[in-house]
């Protein structure tokens, strides 16, 4: 079996733990969370296969093309994931994350985003491989923060609107899931922090091969983390808690999701032009 | 021999009836051996609660003869003169086992669920068991009830939630700040729910309490009592940047906390999360403060219509618990009978 097919089948795993975190959420996330923490046990074994045989093939982190960085980047947000729902009250934190995983790893699965290529990977040296593989793990980081704020607004809404749900479902009080945003937040951008720092000291080493003049994706990528930043400094300042520092993680990360494909397929820097042939 | 059961409870009658009937502890081994003379019983248990007297029996006569016996030997002995048909229920097995298991689950109890009668029977048990009043029959029955209202509280939800209207305050102040510890309550007006819903919060860790009211003596004396700090009536604002739980309970005709004071001080808290429960009546809290960002209110009626919810619910496993109840007395009652 292809390792494509096993992330299909990864795919599938997080759809149905999607459908299971619908009836979770219509039943008030009170019970049978292991379920949904199974079905994503399901798929991140598959999905593990996947991403093991596309890197042993390259021998290397795969992170060569949008479908290899996209299925790194959601095979450690779903590592994340199982090991934080180890610990019960966090386990619910699937069942948020499992949409976003099913929509990322089916708009991953577009032929045209995984483009064969060489046997040797053109993703080849340190920085660069560090660039890539860090700065796709702070967005899983973000992903994952964004799962605890979808958390937090729910749980918030249950209160203040009285429901018995707030007192029933198996969600964490909303004190300790701040802080996890708060965490993940921090971890992201400190993983995007070394992402970006090593992407442009890439560049300054290798200023030669590639094309001189603002870029679109790293114009992009400062903003996302000029916004990441502020976000810490205003959560730090007291002026965003709760309800509205969740409400921001959750728009960041949708403008991030919205938006990193594009830039990055419209920046010449992500897409070098192919070497000129050799001249026989 | 079988099990049978006379007593009375809340259910039957009221606590005037049920306190001529109670029995102290030291007095029933005395009681047991008079039924055990009488030739009534040749094992018993006791239970002797507020809400209950109920005498569990392995009886050697047939339950239609034992029964007026029984009822002529709690009326003698405790020199009641009125009649007590009305009060008194008696049942013979199955019904008798099947009353056992719901008493050892709460089914039976004043407030449905409840697990303090598990305690208290299980007392009575070894009271029992001590003084070498049971045997063969009543310590089956007694060990599978235990294990019956085990299985019960886990596997139903009829234990599930609180009841009380503190209990529900300290189960919501758990869903905001996870431990209690750490986030200190003010008790404004020195009230009797106030109190009640404070010493709830500190059972679960909250470990600094600030108590304030007009009359300043009436602070200190609750402060005194709860191991709490009083302060003036006039400080409360200034001590509001610094606690997380607040319990309100005044008199006043009008709201003690506006919503455009409490903005004012959301500011200073650095928008850090407060619960208000709002327990006095008229209301201490402007409504309009829940619309605030991380303010949580919550006032007597919201507190005391979760507990209905969560009684509700609990009504609705009856059903569950006593199909589980069934099963089990089927099953002890067939172990009894001899193989085919």
């Amino acid at each position: 079996m292809s390792d494509r097919l096993f992330f299909l089948l990864a795919v599938l795993a997080y759809g149905l733990s999607t459908v299971h975190a619908v009836l979770l959420w219509r039943k008030g996330f009170r019970r049978d969370d292991f379920v949904n923490y199974l079905l994503l046990l399901l798929g991140f074994t598959a999905h593990t296969v996947a991403v093991f045989q596309r890197g042993y093939l390259y021998n290397q982190c795969p992170v060569y093309n949008i479908y290899e960085a996209t299925t790194f980047f959601t095979w450690f947000s779903v590592l994340a994931i199982l090991v934080i729902g180890l610990w019960p009250r966090f386990r619910f934190l699937g069942a948020f994350a499992a949409p976003l995983l099913f929509a990322v790893g089916v708009f991953a699965l577009m032929p045209w985003l995984d483009p064969p290529h060489g046997p040797k990977p053109e993703y080849s040296g340190g920085l660069r491989s560090l660039h890539a593989a860090v700065t796709l793990l702070a967005y899983g980081a973000f992903g994952l923060s964004c799962a605890a704020a979808l958390m937090l607004v729910t749980q918030e809404s249950n209160l203040k609107r009285h429901r018995l749900n707030a007192l029933l479902s198996l969600l964490p009080p909303i004190a300790r899931l701040e802080i996890a945003v708060r965490q993940l937040l921090f971890t992201g951008l400190v993983l995007l922090t070394v992402g970006l720092g090593s992407g442009l000291l890439y560049l300054a080493q290798n200023r030669a091969s590639y094309p001189v003049g603002p870029d679109v994706k790293v114009i992009w990528s400062v903003l996302v983390w000029g916004g990441y930043l502020f976000l810490q400094f205003a959560h730090w300042r007291g002026w965003v808690r709760g309800r509205r520092l969740a409400l921001a993680v959750i728009a960041a990360f949708g403008f991030v999701l919205l938006t990193f494909w594009g830039t990055n397929l419209l920046s010449p820097l992500h897409n070098p032009p192919p070497p000129p042939p050799a001249q026989s | 021999m079988s099990v049978v059961v006379i007593g009375l409870s809340h259910r039957t009658s009221p606590v005037e009836v049920r306190e001529k009937f109670a029995f102290a502890e030291a007095e029933i081994p005395a009681a047991v051996t008079e039924l055990r003379q009488r030739g009534l019983a040749e094992e018993a248990v006791i239970l002797s609660t507020c809400n209950r007297v109920e005498l569990y029996l392995a009886t050697p006569q047939p339950p239609e003869q034992a029964f007026p016996a029984l009822q002529h030997f709690l009326v003698t002995h405790h020199a009641y003169p009125d009649p007590v048909h009305d009060h008194l229920y008696q049942l013979a097995e199955p019904q008798s086992v099947e009353h056992l298991f719901k008493v050892a689950c709460g089914l039976d109890s004043m407030v449905l669920g409840e697990t303090e009668i598990l305690g208290q029977l299980k007392q009575a048990y070894n009271l029992a068991l001590q003084h070498k009043l049971t045997g063969a029959r009543l310590n089956k029955a007694f060990q599978r009830a235990f294990h019956v209202a085990k299985h019960v509280r886990t596997t139903t939800n009829i234990q599930r939630g609180s009841i009380s209207v503190a209990s529900v305050a300290v189960e919501l102040a758990e869903r905001i700040f996870d431990t209690l510890a750490g986030h200190p309550v003010m008790i404004i007006g020195a009230g009797d729910t106030s109190e009640k819903t404070a010493r709830a919060l500190q059972s679960r860790g909250a470990d600094r309490l600030v108590v304030t009211n007009r009359t300043r003596e009436k602070a200190e004396a609750l402060a005194r009592e709860l191991g709490g700090q009083a302060i003036g009536f006039d400080e409360w604002e200034s001590e509001f940047a610094r606690i997380d739980i607040a319990i309100s309970s005044t008199s006043a005709p009008g709201y003690v906390i506006e919503r455009t004071r409490l903005e004012a001080l959301m500011k200073v808290r650095r928008h850090r999360p407060l619960l208000l429960i709002d327990i006095a009546v008229p209301r201490d809290v402007d409504p309009a403060v829940n619309g605030l960002d991380n303010v949580y209110l919550y006032n007597v009626d919201d507190l005391q219509g979760i507990a209905n919810e969560y009684l509700q619910q609990r009504r609705e496993e009856v059903a569950r618990c006593e199909t589980i109840i069934r099963e089990k007395v089927r099953g002890l009652l067939a172990e009894r009978r001899p193989a085919a």
